[in-house]
């Protein structure tokens, strides 16, 4: 299909057929590059304690690598969370539920609480009440990084604290039990490490880090590809954008507005699935612009 | 069992002061060969500058 055909003439029953054709010929496909991220990522990370700790490598360049291992320690759980791995029931759910679970431990995040939030996320994008996601919606770029660091205050309404009300409200208590849970035994490591004469080094390796990481997810992979974030229906709570930092700097998320429509085609199938869909997007209505 | 995490997570602010800051402060001061003023040693100089900036993020409810 070329990208210059208008297909805005078409029935709103073809345009579904064309765009599940090309949905699921992406869908099923097994994202190696998802699982080998997830571990080699997290033994980088892990790897860096005892490198510096036996001063093997240097605490700045220990504190950039594990900046970057945060920073990355989210999407393979992100495709977990969406069943790509393995389905319920296959022979390597194991696997999807161990991506999911180990993946994210940089970012101190567990994935029960990311799988629920991230549904829900999915289901009421851009929704200023229901949306867990929706407090990183922010006018412009700078002013997104800084509302992401004030989401992360203590009294703050978004961020984590709007995860907390939002499976409060949904009567989650065990899930919001395993956040509560990993936020403790985060600051036990960090006070132990710090009173025990490794406050540096538990700032540069995993606080300070986390917090970088956290703002990058936050602008990469909510504010950036949902901005303005003010509509709310399927084929315009998203977009396309061109971003400086290109697709691998962005971590895929130019071409998030496809992992909304069809949530289980693996992130590096996006682009393509993108280039295939696009006339279809174009005559949806979406906001493809940028790309 | 829940009001114990509700009280631990409220004075959050505090306890990250004492329990990180405060020997993060510490450590930051001997490792660049700082003398802290008054004859302070750089651990009450972490307690207390720490101590402070925990102090004042409780009341506000955020540090920044």
């Amino acid at each position: 299909m070329s990208a210059a055909q208008d297909l805005s003439q078409l029935s709103e029953t073809e345009l579904i057929r064309m765009e599940r054709e090309i949905a699921r010929k992406h869908i099923d496909k097994f994202p190696y590059l998802a699982v080998i991220w997830a571990f080699t990522n997290l033994a980088v990370w892990l790897a860096l304690w005892p490198l510096v700790f036996m001063q093997l490598i240097p605490l700045w360049l220990a504190f950039i690598i594990a900046t970057a291992n945060v920073a990355l320690s989210y999407l393979p759980s992100h495709e977990a969370q969406h069943d790509i791995i393995a389905k319920p029931g296959t022979k390597l759910r194991w696997l999807n539920q161990l991506v999911g679970h180990l993946s994210t431990i940089p970012l101190v995040l567990p994935y029960r609480v990311a799988k629920v939030t991230h549904m829900a996320h999915h289901k009421h994008a851009n929704d200023p009440a229901l949306d867990p996601d929706y407090s990183t919606h922010a006018d412009g770029p700078i002013r997104a990084i800084w509302q992401s660091i004030k989401n992360r205050q203590p009294r703050a309404k978004g961020g984590f604290n709007a995860y907390g009300d939002m499976l409060t409200r949904e009567g989650c208590q065990d899930v919001l039990l395993h956040g509560i849970l990993y936020e403790i035994t985060f600051y036990t490591i960090m006070f132990a490490l710090a009173w025990n004469g490794f406050a540096i080094e538990a700032a540069l390796l995993w606080w300070l880090p986390r917090h970088i990481g956290i703002t990058y997810i936050h602008f990469y992979l909510s504010w950036a590809p949902h901005h303005p974030a003010k509509e709310q229906s399927r084929y315009r709570n998203t977009r396309s954008f061109r971003s400086i930092l290109g697709n691998i700097g962005s971590m895929g998320m130019q071409y998030h507005i496809i992992h909304h429509l069809h949530p289980r085609i693996p992130l590096y199938r996006t682009p393509r699935a993108y280039w295939e869909m696009k006339p279809i997007l174009e005559a949806r209505g979406c906001d493809v612009e940028g790309l | 069992m829940e009001k114990a995490i509700r009280t631990l997570f409220y004075f959050g602010p505090l306890l990250f002061a004492f329990g990180f800051l405060a020997p993060l402060i510490a450590q930051t001061i001997t490792v660049m060969g700082w003398t802290p003023p008054f004859g302070l040693t750089p651990l009450h100089t972490g307690l207390i500058i720490g101590g402070a900036l925990g102090l004042i993020a409780q009341f506000r409810g955020k540090w920044l």
